[in-house]
């Protein structure tokens, strides 16, 4: 892992920043919204107690009934059409409530307006009985017809039913059936509609008609001889009470509410007895930019639906907050939604009487989801820590890639002056007062004392052959001497000895110098022109002659080849890597040279089969004094090489060695001319 | 004063009549090297005078010159000693052979000491023989000189003219100032025209043991001089990877 990505990773460390930023704001939150569901329950409770002087007004609880037998009589706001048609009702479909009949459900609904009660009925009945005057009375004489009936009692008194049936689709006349008999009733105004796949039944009944209990039943038949299925809205043998809002408690509710606020108040079953107040469109205010809305929308812990706040359509509060408040607890519940932003604060606190609980007052208020958005100081604290946050880790992050681009250079800097071996310039961050300046200082003198060593190395050679060619011819001089003077056959053969061993120490020390006089000759070198292609095909036929046993091939891979320098030094530089090329090859191979071309520049090659090169010596092969020879060739000091360089390089070249298919390319780019 | 390693050859110059012994200054530091040439010179018959510095040398050549210097570049602390010698000499004899041998090889000495009109620029390498035919050699030329010029020893190739007599080598008639080396390489090249002479026959043309890049300079240095004369001069032609020619018309 570099160095780049270990400091990306630390850097990651700052985004504990924004997350103890986004804890922050949670905990804020929800203090806050605590603080106000605990100002709203405190109202609650003091609406709850006040409502206990209207203790006789809440429904007596009647365990004789279940709550699933009652059904609720929700209020119109506006007088409907008796046309068989709900979409005058001023209700919605929720409201409608469903049994189940044999062909599909029975979805109904009983709502009052003025003194009258309203009912609408949708069955599904796969097929149509209507009645005829035989069985257009209730259950009369074994003939039956598809029928709604209404049932309805105030105990203790009996009870009544009236019943809708239709011996045609349209305006129906309803019948009475009490303990007095059966007959129609004219003050019942009713509409059966025929539509797909069953039929609806529309009626106003004066109140008067009716008891406080109602139940609905529906008998579904498909033959007049048959009784068919009843389907009713309780399972005992008569209706529960009907839940209906109260109108003093009503009024009470409309006196306690404040504006923004919905206040409902049910009985001990939860029946919505009292209603007022409506959650004003404040609740969708959107303070802030959007963008920092959203991140606070995605931190702030997120509700139930806001649509679960509203009162219940079938009338009955079921919501676990009221359940436990008519339990006796006094409890509380989070609304919102998402996409408004709006939220709804709820809470229900009991009523009660001694032990007993007679209803429930549920307050709810709706708000800002983002309740510390309201809060303009605590706001733009949150939004500075969230920018400082921002910023910090952006500031690390750049400093980080900083840090690392400058140790990169350096060490790309380094490598490259390695790879040349001197320092031409200075190295990145050299100026600089802090650690890696440190570094780069130490790089550089480091760098330096290569450079330094080199040069010497390189200069070693030549310094020692013109310290030594002096006492040489001191040698040479007294043995040519030598040899004039009288010798008996033994001391001749040691004078030819001694002068064998001297001629050989002379190359030596020529060879030694080499690499200094070419490097003298190469700065006053007067470059020409001249034609590549000829110069290697001529020493290639020089070649032939002076290695016999070798042969030695040459092909040409360009058109023009006009290079620019010294011919006679680059054939210095092609007899040094024949020269090697001989040594690394046996008896009777051929060693080819090839001139190709690479866009702008010439290459030479020079291939010869035999060893491989050892990988660790083809970076340094081309050094001063470095021979990758056995010891048995003691002629090669490791110059040759290092001369073929210095030419290539002089003439604005360079020079390689690749192993190659069982042998070794040696490869000298030189640029045009 | 300095030494004067004297060694006198077998003919003394005072004995008239018989030819006089020639006269060779050796100015050389190091005692071994100057005493071995001393006497491979006697024993050839010249007269030889050794100094190990610049000062006695000229003190000495004050009252008389010798006949031919040998000088080395460096001496002792005196590090150009040589050359500041050869400038001196040559201000006083312009005829005087001298002859610089050196261990310092570089291209820039030697261009160094030719131009301060020096005969010569020879490295240490050189065996004694070689020396020897050298001296010869320019004392062979100095005696040319003084007779009329024969024609027997002319070779004449297109615009080209040897006197290998005098050593001398004269290019559309005009004399090309060329020293003993070149001179040599310049008639083994030019006596077969047309023969490429590679670099170990021109080395034994020019008595001397001479690597690649010396051959190159020494070639490079002639054709400068014949383009000093003509600038369409080319008759020195480079056969790459063998060696030269000389081209004539």
């Amino acid at each position: 892992m570099n160095l780049r990505r270990q400091l990306l990773l630390v850097s990651l460390l700052t985004l504990m920043l924004p997350w103890a930023g986004c804890e922050f704001i949670r905990e804020t939150e929800i203090a806050l919204r605590d603080g106000q569901e605990h100002m709203l329950a405190g109202t609650a409770r003091a609406i709850a107690s006040s409502m206990l002087r209207y203790r006789e007004e809440f429904p007596a609880r009647d365990t004789a009934f279940d709550t699933r037998d009652q059904l609720y009589v929700h209020r119109l706001e506006s007088r409907p059409k008796i046309d068989g048609y709900f979409d005058d009702w001023t209700l919605t479909e929720d409201t409608l409530r469903s049994i189940r009949g044999p062909d599909g459900p029975v979805r109904f609904a009983i709502a009052s307006y003025a003194q009258a009660t309203y009912l609408y009925v949708e069955v599904s009945d796969g097929k149509l009985v209507y009645a005829t005057p035989q069985s257009i009375l209730v259950e009369g004489a074994s003939r039956f017809a598809d029928r709604v009936t209404l049932v309805s009692s105030s105990p203790p008194y009996l009870r009544e039913a009236i019943s809708f049936a239709a011996e045609a689709p349209g305006r129906i006349i309803s019948y009475k059936q009490s303990a007095y008999g059966f007959e129609p009733e004219p003050t019942i105004s009713a509409f059966w509609q025929d539509i797909p796949g069953g039929y609806r039944v529309e009626a106003r009944i004066p109140s008067g008609q009716l008891g406080t209990h109602l139940g609905l039943s529906v008998r579904n038949t498909t033959d007049p001889m048959q009784a068919g299925t009843r389907s009713s809205s309780f399972s005992g043998a008569a209706p529960g009470p009907a839940m209906r809002k109260i109108a003093e408690l009503d009024q009470v509710a409309g006196i306690h509410v404040q504006s923004d606020m919905r206040l409902i108040v049910t009985d001990a079953n939860g029946w919505r007895i009292a209603a007022a107040g409506e959650l004003g469109a404040g609740q969708g205010t959107r303070a802030g930019s959007a963008l920092v809305r959203r991140a606070y929308d995605l931190l702030v812990e997120s509700g139930k639906e806001a649509a679960f706040a509203e009162p219940d359509p079938q009338g009955r509060e079921q919501q676990p907050y009221i359940s436990a408040a008519l339990e006796g607890r006094e409890a509380g519940s989070w609304f919102r939604s998402f996409d408004t932003g709006a939220a709804i604060i709820a809470v229900a606190a009991p009523v009660t009487t001694g032990d007993e609980v007679v209803g429930a007052v549920i307050l709810q208020q709706g708000t800002d989801a983002v309740l510390s958005l309201r809060n303009q100081g605590l706001s733009r604290l949150i939004n500075l820590t969230l920018i400082t946050t921002l910023v910090v880790a952006a500031v690390l992050l750049g400093y980080a890639t900083w840090l690392s681009r400058r140790i990169r250079a350096l060490s790309i800097a380094a490598e490259d002056a390695l790879e040349g071996e001197s320092l031409t310039s200075a190295l990145p961050s050299a100026l600089a007062d802090d650690e890696i300046g440190d570094l780069s200082r130490s790089f550089s003198w480091v760098l330096q004392q290569l450079g330094e060593y080199n040069e010497y190395l390189r200069s070693l050679a030549s310094k020692l052959s013109n310290e030594l060619r002096t006492p040489l011819a001191i040698v040479t001089s007294s043995l040519e001497n030598l040899e004039h003077e009288p010798l008996n056959e033994a001391s001749l053969g040691y004078t030819a000895r001694a002068r064998d061993g001297a001629d050989r120490l002379r190359r030596i020390l020529s060879a030694m110098s080499e690499a200094s006089r070419v490097e003298e000759l190469m700065t006053h070198v007067d470059p020409e022109q001249f034609d590549l292609r000829a110069v290697l095909e001529s020493t290639t036929i020089a070649y032939r002659d002076v290695y016999e046993n070798r042969l030695f091939s040459f092909t040409c891979g360009t058109d023009s080849a006009l290079a620019n320098g010294s011919p006679e030094l680059l054939i210095q530089m092609l007899d040094k890597l024949v020269d090697n090329a001989v040594d690394f090859s046996s008896e009777g191979d051929t060693i080819s040279l090839t001139l190709g071309e690479d866009d702008d520049l010439l290459l030479i090659a020079v291939t010869n089969p035999g060893q491989e090169l050892p990988e660790r010596m083809r970076s340094q092969m081309f050094d001063s004094m470095v021979s990758m020879r056995g010891g048995e060739n003691s002629r090669h000091l490791g110059l040759g090489l290092y001369v073929a360089r210095l030419i290539a390089e002089g003439h604005g070249g360079s020079i390689s060695a690749d192993n190659v298919d069982g042998g070794v390319c040696f490869t000298v780019k030189l640029p045009r001319a | 004063m300095a030494m004067h390693g004297r060694n006198v050859a077998n003919c003394d110059g005072t004995d008239l009549g018989t030819e006089v012994a020639k006269r060779i200054a050796i100015v050389e530091d190091e005692a071994a090297i100057r005493d071995n040439y001393a006497a491979a010179f006697s024993r050839e018959g010249y007269a030889v005078d050794g100094y190990d510095a610049r000062q006695p040398a000229l003190d000495a050549f004050e009252s008389r010159l010798p006949d031919l210097v040998v000088i080395d570049v460096n001496l002792k602390d005196d590090v150009e000693g040589g050359f500041e010698l050869c400038r001196e000499l040559r201000a006083r004899a312009a005829d005087l052979p001298i002859i610089f041998l050196t261990a310092r090889d570089s291209e820039f000495d030697a261009v160094s000491g030719l131009r301060l009109g020096a005969d010569d620029y020879l490295t240490k390498d050189i065996s004694l023989p070689h020396l020897m035919a050298r001296v010869a050699a320019l004392f062979r030329r100095l005696d040319a000189m003084q007779r009329p010029q024969g024609s027997e020893s002319r070779i004449t190739r297109g615009d080209l003219s040897i006197d290998t007599e005098r050593m001398t080598i004269h290019w559309q008639e005009r004399p090309v100032g060329l020293t003993l080396t070149e001179f040599w390489l310049v008639h083994a090249l030019a006596r077969y025209p047309g023969h490429v002479k590679n670099r170990q026959q021109l080395m034994d043309a020019a008595q001397a043991v001479l690597d690649d890049n010396t051959i190159t300079s020494h070639v490079k240095r002639i054709r400068r001089k014949f383009h000093a004369i003509d600038e369409s001069f080319d008759s020195i032609e480079t056969v790459y990877g063998m060696g030269y020619r000389w081209i004539s018309d």
